[in-house]
């Protein structure tokens, strides 16, 4: 009988190590780091089944590092939240896919192996942060993402890059000072730094410093998380990063806000009074995210700068979801971060790919790519019906949770709010596909694409695939998440 | 086989013969072979005439030993079936159209130029025969109803044949009124039907079978006005007239025979149908709709005959002619008398046949000199001796001379009147009948009037205008001459209309029409 | 209880299309194969569907199941009365409409994708008719606009673009409305089944039900072109004339109408409709577009512009007797989407045969045109007698029904109003016969029709195919094993009574 709970420091240490390990290794060999990373993608992916299989057959487990106990150890554990590293490890091993043909054009030959360690590092940092049981180290392993994140933007070629990635720094540094200095509030106030033991505390503290350690955490996670109206960051970093890096971002780093969000509301479930009036502000600003995001995202004319745009859309809709505070809308809204993580992944690979055969990211000079480049044109056709709510696809099974749970808490207004910004998408989503498949080329390096490589096509077929299946498989994961979100709020109505 | 299923069958072939026939004409024009074609049309309309006639002679049989039979075509809104059912009134009217309608194809036969769209019209004109013959025999409203739109529509193609300006323009008039007139029939029958559950003809009136008291008694005045204006449009009752006097003039003249002497009854026919087996005479005079329908069809009587003694031009005149005569019929139905009854339906029988006569010979007065005026018809009757003779009888039967065909149905109608103590009524055929003698006499003085300088029919270099050279005409205006003298002569014979008119009123009032 | 019985044939019905779309974009250029593969799917699914009657005029009801979409909303086919009665006369249009368009677009460019999104649209449209409840439905729907969209974008010039954008505005915008009605729904009464004859009562307060009928019906009434939501149809009419063919009588407006009937028979319910009394309003917006359409068809010139206004006209007749509430109205409504279905069919397929025989694209122009194809225009002859409502076409059986719907419902004005809206009907057919045989050709130098691009005899055998089916629809009602029967059960079912209509 093995321990299963010795896996879990495997999920952070692998990537985190395999990705230091890249550039002693393999500094002039970039297929060759390709080939490394890709392996440690796999492993921790596996390693990460096995675990969500554990965790489904028999219920959450924790580690104890160096078989120190919680209080005064680090505690690791596997919980339904936790899961999300299972597709995060799938979302960047297929990003590593990708990458293999589109480094050697968006990124310098020099830094290939730096790009692949970041990667890495950063998966590590994910899974960390996703299995962590204890306040401090999440913020640890949140700065080891959101560097290696910032760094990643930075590898780009565009001009644009560095300061994309300076402004990136910048707000994400500020928000980790608060998560910081939050952190530090708490255990001054309850004296130890694992989330459950500080969860019981808090419940029972005075509400004046804990109101402080709430407010900063969970501005920290917000803009990490690029809830309106911090947001403002996202578009031009993930704009500017190399597709696969834009993939990893949108999908996965984004959402480690959210968990960071998640794991606030964990901390601080005791404390009713002081979420109540929080919860609110966040359903509002999440709405405003929805229909602001989805309406810049409409007039965009680079193409991943409105996968951007739409990023923040959909965080809205998570927002929603765990403001509103009913069963429904908050299991909707963890099973649409996930949903959302495989569709826009495919989308920005798919975009990515496009610019990679034709160098325009323009939506107008993509006109008459779909005969050009069937596949990838197809996958994202596909993934922007899915990303609009269009059933039975993947970004359906949220709304509708998340819409019936407005409904539940007495908001109808916010299903008006989430069928709008749904049709918005679909209508810039059918803006671009009229311009793939309706209008003529217009630029001569459509005319003369051809489909990219199978290393990106088949990624996005791949992730194009799962947003229908994941949709299908709604109900499941609902199942899955719902014990979840009812611990994480006590319990819900 | 059984008399009732002969019988049945009898009906159906009544119906389906020119119909198919009819279908088949229009192809001829491919044939290339004028002779075939007229074989076919001949076979066709002659095949129906004898169809229809015995037909008529197993009716009578069968009434006498009291059978009814109904044949069932299809279903069109479930439950009702699209079924026919021969009774003395449908069969005397059948018998009439069967006979009409043949005269008029031979009448065309000389009146239409030989090119290939003759055809058109001889098979437009047999399929609307097995249409009117339908009509004729339908076992109930919805049945009526489908034949009666069919070949409403159908006389569209065929007044507007002559592709004038003038036609087009009185075929818009036609379809406006007609399906407005449709429309008023639909609404009424659906009113019917949803009152009555059922729209079956019956002896003694549909709705007075059902529970009279359940019915509300405006939804029935509503149905009844319905279907009195709507068929009144067909039947160009007063105010309705108006599309009458324009489609007439502009149709072929053998088309306006049969327009004139049965299409126009066909709505009479209608009203009588709907009024005496719908209605049925006890509720008809409960709901006092009566009086109204007498005082429309007397006016249109005296105003019609007026209209007509003003208008110059021949088929117009015997346009307003009929609006007159078909009046007398609506008039002497409000009496709900079985004499003055028989005597109305053997003078639409009687009707048709002088008044198709009548348009015969306009027809071919125009076809043969261009004539429409009247007043430019001086000498006529030295130029075409035969048609102006017949022209003459015939409007002497339309004045009611006897021993002529016209005097036996107005007789009738009058005597029936006078017995039901209709005197105003009788006054107003009296006076229709002195008026029509007011209109057809200038005509007939006119055409044997010996011409004066600067007319048409003035010896000289235009002498050989007018003669009566195309045989097919003046056949069927000397047929038409001899069944009316025929039918006023020897009228009191069994098996002749009046005979039939009687059973038909017996078997409608269950009263029986004197002796 | 009708006796459900588990069937994959509702399934394969659906997926015969999806795969015949698949197997198009495959072949891509090969056009042998891409005929192949249509008429093939094409047949297949026919036989399917019309395999079901027997069972389902028997009584049977065939269901399958996938599985829960979300908790408690499955994702299933059900084929009841209604459902495969709508199926029956898709698939039966489909087969005809690929025959045509086999024709009429014969040297078109991407003609894999047009076919292949032609299956779709079938596909998608025989998945509303099954669809066990709402939100497959609604899955059904919203991927048909999608699927649409290409066909109508088909001629992809700046006249496409702007017609398939506004199209797609509004389809859009109607699904949205559709999907928050169906949250509302969901929230109050817990089910979106279309298996009962109402799942809503009373007791959910009258506010929300007011707000769920109007989502529900604007956003069905968006697609069933309900004025004032009807402008896209008018503008839709740039496609191929086999799309309009299929948008007006097949897919798109019936998938509209379909959801209306859907949501007052298996949503609401009768009797609740009844009490609430919104269904008169409804009604009564109806008997205003069946006019209004009708007159505005009227001032169109050309005949494509003309169609589409009768269709908004027609349409309103199976929505107003859809909201009488008698079951003989609502045995008019059914029966009218066959009715409608082929008559204006073979009107848009003569069209198109006209506009591919000589070019000619408005009514004034059509002088002559009965002498050059006078088989295609008897059948435009017969098809308008339907919608003016003569008796023996299809038309005349709706306008009797209705009829004597209306009067049951007490409301005898509508047949008035459909009497005015027969005479209106012929206003605009008559004349356009009337040019087309009475007129003699009009002879130009240097365009000589008679020797006009010959018609293919695939376009003229759809349209002989659809006349002879207007006139089995509209005397044929009785004869065993016609859809009549079906539609009657559908009533009947509605109403929940035993007996047969009357």
């Amino acid at each position: 009988m093995i321990e299963w709970s010795h896996w879990l420091p495997i999920l952070a240490m692998l990537p985190l190590v395999g990705g230091a390990l890249t550039p002693l290794l393999f500094r002039h060999r970039p297929a060759a780091a390709c080939f490394w990373a890709v392996s440690v993608a796999s492993v921790t992916s596996v390693v990460a089944i096995a675990l969500l299989l554990r965790l489904v057959d028999s219920g959450g487990f924790s580690y104890a590092v160096g078989g120190w106990l919680p209080q005064y150890g680090i505690e690791l554990r596997m919980d339904e939240v936790g899961a999300f590293a299972v597709p995060a490890s799938l979302l960047v091993l297929l990003s590593l896919v990708f990458s293999r043909h589109y480094v050697a054009r968006a990124v310098d030959a020099s830094r290939v192996s730096f790009y692949y360690a970041l990667v890495l590092i950063n998966l590590g940092g994910l899974n960390g942060f996703l299995v962590t049981g204890d306040l401090f180290n999440l913020f640890v392993f949140m700065e080891i993402f959101s560097v290696s994140a910032y760094a990643l933007v930075a590898t780009a070629r565009e001009p644009i890059a560095s300061l994309a990635a300076l402004k990136y720094l910048l707000l994400g540094a500020a928000s980790s000072l608060l998560v910081l200095f939050s952190v530090g509030v708490v255990f001054a106030m309850t004296g130890t730094l694992n989330l459950e033991d500080a969860a019981a505390a808090l419940a029972l503290s005075s509400p004046m410093p804990a109101g402080l350690a709430l407010a900063g955490l969970a501005t920290g996670f917000a803009v990490k998380a690029a809830l309106f109206p911090v947001h403002f960051w996202l578009p031009d970093a993930h704009a500017a990063a190399p597709a696969p890096v834009s993939a990893v971002l949108s999908a996965l780093v984004v959402k480690a806000g959210i968990v960071g969000v998640l794991r606030t509301l964990e901390l601080f479930g005791g404390a009713e009074s002081l979420l109540q009036p929080l919860l609110h502000l966040v359903v509002w600003l999440g709405a405003l995210g929805a229909l602001g995001g989805a309406l810049m995202a409409l007039v965009q004319r680079d193409i991943k700068l409105m996968l951007a745009y739409s990023t923040v859309a959909n965080i809205g809709y998570i927002f929603i979801g765990l403001g509103l505070a009913t069963a429904s809308a908050v299991s909707g809204a963890m099973v649409h971060a996930v949903n959302h993580a495989v569709i826009k992944s495919a989308l920005f690979l798919a975009a990515g790919a496009m610019i990679h055969r034709t160098g325009l990211r323009n939506i107008d000079d993509l006109r008459g790519l779909g005969r050009r480049m069937p596949v990838t044109a197809f996958g994202m056709a596909f993934t922007l019906i899915a990303l609009s709510g269009a059933p039975p696809m993947a970004g359906f099974t949220g709304k509708w949770q998340i819409a019936l749970g407005a409904l539940q808490a007495g908001h109808p207004s916010l299903v008006a709010v989430l069928v709008i910004a749904g049709i918005v998408v679909l209508a810039f989503g059918i803006r671009v596909i009229n311009a793939l498949y309706f209008r003529p080329p217009a630029r001569v390096a459509v005319a003369s694409a051809t489909e990219a490589p199978a290393s990106m096509w088949l990624p996005v077929l791949m992730l194009t695939i799962a947003s229908l299946a994941l949709g299908l498989a709604g109900t499941p994961m609902l199942e899955f998440v719902g014990p979840a979100a009812q611990s994480i709020y006590g319990t819900l109505p | 086989m059984s008399g009732a299923s002969s019988l049945s069958l009898l009906a159906l072939l009544a119906v389906l013969v020119p119909i198919t026939g009819g279908l088949l004409v229009f192809t001829a024009g491919r044939w290339n072979h004028r002779a075939a074609g007229l074989a076919v049309v001949g076979v066709v309309s002659l095949g129906s005439f004898a169809i229809v006639i015995v037909m008529t002679i197993a009716m009578a049989w069968q009434a006498s030993h009291g059978l009814q039979a109904e044949s069932v075509l299809f279903t069109l809104v479930p439950p009702i079936d699209i079924a026919l059912r021969v009774d003395a009134m449908g069969a005397l009217f059948a018998a009439t159209i069967a006979a009409l309608v043949p005269l008029a194809l031979a009448h065309a036969v000389g009146y239409l130029p030989d090119d290939a769209r003759q055809w058109k019209f001889h098979g437009f004109v047999l399929v609307s025969l097995g249409c009117m013959t339908g009509v004729a025999l339908s076992a109930n409203l919805v049945t009526l109803l489908l034949f009666y739109e069919l070949f409403s529509l159908l006389a569209w193609p065929l007044i507007v044949h002559e592709r004038t300006p003038e036609a087009f323009r009185a075929g818009v008039k036609y379809l406006v009124y007609i399906l407005s007139g449709g429309g008023m029939v639909f609404a009424g029958v659906a009113l019917v039907y949803w009152l009555a559950d059922s729209a079956q003809f019956m002896p003694g009136g549909l709705l007075s079978h059902s529970m009279l008291d359940e019915l509300p008694r405006g939804g029935l005045i509503a149905a009844c006005c319905l279907l009195l204006a709507g068929f009144g449009v067909k039947a160009a009752l007063m105010p309705l007239h108006g599309w009458v006097p324009d489609a007439h003039p502009a149709a072929p003249a053998p088309f306006s025979a049969v327009l004139s002497g049965v299409m126009v009854a066909v709505g009479v026919f209608a009203i009588l149908r709907v009024l005496l087996e719908i209605f049925g005479p006890a509720l008809l005079v409960e709901l006092g709709v009566l009086p109204w329908l007498a005082g429309f069809a007397g006016v249109a009587v005296v105003a019609a005959a007026i209209l007509a003694v003003a208008e110059d031009d021949l088929k117009r005149r015997l346009a307003y002619s009929t609006i007159s005569q078909m009046a007398y019929v609506s008039l002497a139905v409000t009496l709900l008398d079985p004499t003055a009854l028989a005597g109305a339906l053997a003078h639409i029988t009687h009707h048709a046949f002088f008044k198709g006569g009548l348009f015969f010979c306009a027809g071919s007065i125009l076809a043969l000199t261009g004539l429409r005026k009247i007043s430019r018809m001086r000498g006529l009757g030295r130029r075409m001796p035969w048609t102006a003779g017949t022209l003459t009888l015939l409007a002497l039967a339309m004045m009611g001379i006897p021993p002529l065909s016209g005097f036996v149905g107005k007789w009738t109608l009058g005597s029936g009147m006078a017995q039901a103590g209709g005197f105003g009524h009788l006054a107003v055929i009296l006076l229709g009948s002195l008026l029509a003698a007011v209109y057809l006499w200038p005509v007939i003085y006119r055409i044997w009037q010996r011409p004066e300088d600067g007319d048409p029919m003035q010896d000289g270099p235009s002498a050989d205008v007018g003669r009566e050279r195309r045989r097919w005409m003046l056949f069927a205006v000397l047929a038409a001459g001899c069944i009316t003298i025929a039918l006023g002569v020897a009228a009191g014979l069994p098996g002749f209309p009046l005979e039939l008119a009687r059973l038909a009123a017996d078997q409608l009032l269950g009263v029986s029409a004197w002796k | 209880m009708t006796p459900e019985l588990v069937d994959i044939r509702p399934l394969l019905a659906v997926l015969v299309s999806l795969a015949c779309a698949g197997a198009v974009f495959a072949v891509r250029h090969r056009a042998r194969w891409r005929a192949f593969w249509s008429l093939a799917a094409a047949g297949i699914k026919f036989a399917l569907v019309w395999s079901m009657l027997p069972g389902a005029l028997a009584g049977r009801v065939y269901v399958y199941q996938f599985g829960e979409l979300l908790p408690g909303v499955a994702f299933g086919f059900r084929v009841d009365a209604l459902g495969l009665f709508f199926a029956l006369v898709s698939s039966t249009l489909w087969v005809l409409t690929t025959i045509y368009a086999l024709g009429y677009m014969r040297g078109s460019h991407s003609l894999h994708r047009f076919f292949g999104f032609f299956a779709l649209c079938i596909s998608t449209t025989v998945g509303i008719a099954f669809a066990e409840n709402l939100l497959t439905l609604f899955v059904f729907y919203e991927l048909l606009t999608i699927c649409t969209y290409p066909l109508i974008m088909h001629n992809e010039d700046l006249a496409a673009r702007r017609a398939a954008r506004k199209y797609l505005v509004y389809t859009l915008f109607g699904g949205g409305l559709i999907l928050a009605g169906m949250v509302l729904l969901h929230s109050v009464t817990g089910t979106l089944s279309l298996a009962e004859t109402g799942i809503l009562d009373a007791s959910v307060g009258d506010h929300w039900l007011l707000a769920i009928f109007l989502l529900l019906i604007a956003g069905f009434g968006v697609k069933a072109a309900l004025m004032p939501l009807h402008a896209w149809l008018p503008a839709a009419m740039v496609a191929p004339t086999p799309v309009s063919a299929l948008l007006h009588a097949v897919a798109v407006v019936k998938a509209g109408v379909f959801g209306i009937l859907r949501t007052i028979y298996n949503v609401f319910g009768i009797d609740l409709l009844r009490d609430l009394g919104y269904a008169d309003w409804l009604a009564m917006l109806a008997g205003v577009i069946m006019v209004v359409a009708s007159v505005q068809a009227l001032r169109q010139k050309e005949i494509k512009a003309r169609l589409a206004w009768s269709t908004i006209s027609q349409l309103s007749y199976i929505v107003l007797a859809a909201a009488l509430l008698t079951p003989l109205a609502a045995l008019a409504a059914i029966i009218h989407i066959a009715n409608q279905a082929f008559s204006k069919i073979t009107l848009f397929f003569v069209a198109g045969a006209i506009e591919r025989g000589t070019g000619r694209k408005r009514v004034d122009e059509l002088a002559g045109v009965g002498r050059l194809m006078p088989w295609t225009m008897a059948a435009f002859t017969l098809a308008s007698l339907s919608f003016i409502g003569v008796p023996l076409m299809a038309g005349f059986v709706t306008k009797w029904y209705l009829s004597l719907g209306a009067l049951d419902a007490g409301a005898g004005i509508y047949v008035a109003v459909m009497v005015i809206s027969g005479l209106l009907n012929a206003a605009y057919w008559l004349p356009m016969i009337h040019q087309a045989f009475f007129k003699p050709l009009p002879s130009e130098p240097g365009n000589d029709l008679r020797n006009r691009p010959r018609v293919s005899s695939m376009m003229i055998g759809p349209i002989l195919v659809c006349a002879a089916y207007v006139i089995l629809l509209g005397a044929g009602a009785s004869a065993p094993s016609m859809p009549f029967s079906l539609a009657e059960a559908a009533a009947r079912f509605a109403f929940e009574l035993e007996v047969p209509l009357e």
